[in-house]
């Protein structure tokens, strides 16, 4: 066992509020690493730091030290871009591009990236359709728009995506709670699968779903890491109050 | 009489009211329309599309020259003001959340109210003067800066309807800010823009107040960009004041040809647009 993403005093801030404090955890590799946590507690603010993507929203701001890898991501010579392609990530909402095919959507980010050998893309959109369970489904309408699928198919297809470009970590935020319960398994399903070969960040707002799929879970409260250890640990043992009266459902 | 019928009744009212008022915003376009045909399609023929003006006098002739020239002033435009209007509107959608794109938003929206032929001097002396003559360029660039506040201010309102998660999810995979804006923000946003461009198009196609400082006309056809060029809505003009009735019938005819075109660009426009973004109809 090993430790893929090690995370020291990281703080993140909008403008002048703070949405996380002083954050220290380490990220197992080829884990599901659940964050569980009340509404506006930092929970996606946190995934958002690891794929260095927070730093997108107008006036925010990152501190601290991420290391993927051994190197800190946040380090001055490191090209934001590099870290997203290593660290992929799953939105809460199903937002395939509307303007581009299920083939597009797939192959996006390789073909903006410079990648245009057409069988080379065939090998990959097939590979991870497959990877994403989508491909009976959309294999013969590659052509269709991508938002003429359903919201559980279009988060399949989100997921392809991400995993198209070959990244070591993914990230989902909330990634089943716009959809239904028969979607939802499917989703869960999945992530179960890609543990093999990924490590995996899930936010959820679903303790069950975290009992479910993770094998960490780390508590999250206005901003600050509560508690993290394995999760059977978690639900059944909980050290701090905090933590016990939010997975008992007392609060959150 | 209780409540519930009263407010039935006023239901109905209202509904023929807003009924009527669309009714009444129809009816000058229908009106003009159907005048414009009336009067107009009797002097349309293949010869009023490739023959230039005859002399007073002579029968016949037709206007090819000014719809030849109408075509070149539309594309001279286009060429500088669609890049720039579609360039100006990202800056303001994805970067202008400042006092520049503030002061660039103010300024295009009172060019948008500026009258056309105040633009037509400015192109005059910006153009005219130095270069020593009327020609296609000056017009050009009249109507050039005409479209651009139009252009500009629905790439920027489109831009801004394209959801923040999608260039979000782009820029996750780690694709480059220039290639998500471009390749998707713009491409999902396109449909919109087209709309104005093409509102911007309509409205210049049938400009002339800037056209009689820059592009003048001319009864021939056209002898390159340095030199004056006809253009549709300048003959029009030229023939609807003139006392010659053979002119005028030629001045319906134009008119009719001047909105057809306009039509069709933005008919078989749309038409290319919904064939490639199905996905719009099933919204």
């Amino acid at each position: 066992m090993k430790e893929e993403i090690i995370v020291s005093n990281l703080n993140a801030y909008f403008g002048s509020v703070q949405a996380l404090k002083d954050i220290n955890i380490s990220i197992q590799e080829k884990m599901v690493t659940a964050i569980i946590g009340p509404s506006g507690c930092g929970k996606s603010t946190f995934i958002r730091c690891i794929n260095r993507l927070h730093e997108v929203v107008p006036h925010a701001k990152v501190s601290g030290k991420i290391l993927l890898d051994g190197k800190d991501i946040y380090s001055a010579e490191i090209d934001p871009m590099d870290i997203r392609r290593k660290v992929g990530m799953v939105f809460q909402k199903p937002n395939p591009f509307p303007a581009l095919s299920i083939y597009d959507n797939v192959a996006a980010g390789l073909k903006l990236n410079g990648i245009t050998k057409r069988d080379h893309l065939d090998e990959i959109v097939e590979k991870t359709l497959k990877m994403a369970a989508l491909w009976d489904e959309v294999k013969d309408k590659l052509n269709s728009s991508g938002i003429s699928l359903s919201g559980g198919q279009q988060q399949r297809l989100c997921i392809a995506r991400a995993l198209a470009v070959k990244p070591e970590v993914i990230l989902f935020d909330e990634p089943a709670s716009a959809l239904d319960p028969i979607s939802t398994a499917k989703i869960e399903e999945l992530i179960a699968d890609l543990k093999k070969n990924y490590t995996i960040v899930i936010v959820t707002h679903n303790m069950q779903q975290a009992a479910r799929i993770s094998d960490y879970t780390g508590f999250f409260f206005l901003g600050e890491l509560v508690e993290f250890s394995e999760t059977s640990n978690i639900f059944t043992n909980p050290k701090d109050k905090k933590t016990e009266d939010y997975v008992t459902g007392r609060f959150g | 009489m209780n409540l519930f019928q009263k407010r039935k009744i006023v239901n109905r009212l209202m509904c023929s009211l807003a009924f009527l008022c669309a009714f009444l915003a129809l009816v000058p376009l229908l009106s003009i329309f159907g005048y414009v045909v009336s009067k107009g399609i009797t002097s349309v023929n293949l010869d009023f599309f490739i023959h230039l003006p005859k002399p007073v006098g002579e029968p016949g002739g037709g206007m090819g020259n000014a719809i030849v020239g109408s075509l070149i002033l539309i594309g001279l435009s286009c060429l500088w003001a669609i890049p720039v209007g579609i360039w100006g509107g990202v800056y303001l959608s994805e970067f202008g959340n400042n006092k520049l794109g503030t002061v660039v938003r103010f300024t295009a929206d009172v060019l948008n109210g500026v009258p056309s032929i105040v633009i037509g001097v400015f192109a005059y002396t910006l153009f005219v003067l130095p270069m020593k003559s009327f020609s296609a360029i000056s017009g050009g660039f009249a109507l050039g800066i005409i479209m651009i506040p139009t252009i500009m201010r629905t790439t920027e309102e489109m831009l801004i309807l394209v959801p923040r998660t999608i260039r979000e999810a782009a820029l996750a995979l780690g694709i480059s800010q220039f290639r998500t804006t471009v390749s998707i923000v713009l491409k999902t946003a396109l449909p919109g823009i087209m709309t104005g461009i093409l509102l911007a198009i309509a409205r210049i196609a049938g400009e002339t107040a800037p056209l009689l400082f820059t592009a003048l006309g001319n009864r021939f056809w056209q002898h390159g960009l340095t030199q004056p060029i006809a253009a549709l809505p300048l003959q029009i003009f030229a023939y609807a004041i003139s006392p010659f009735d053979d002119w005028h019938r030629q001045a319906w005819a134009g008119a009719l040809v001047l909105i057809v075109m306009v039509f069709l660009m933005s008919f078989i426009s749309r038409f290319v647009i919904a064939r490639r973004y199905k996905f719009l109809r099933s919204r």
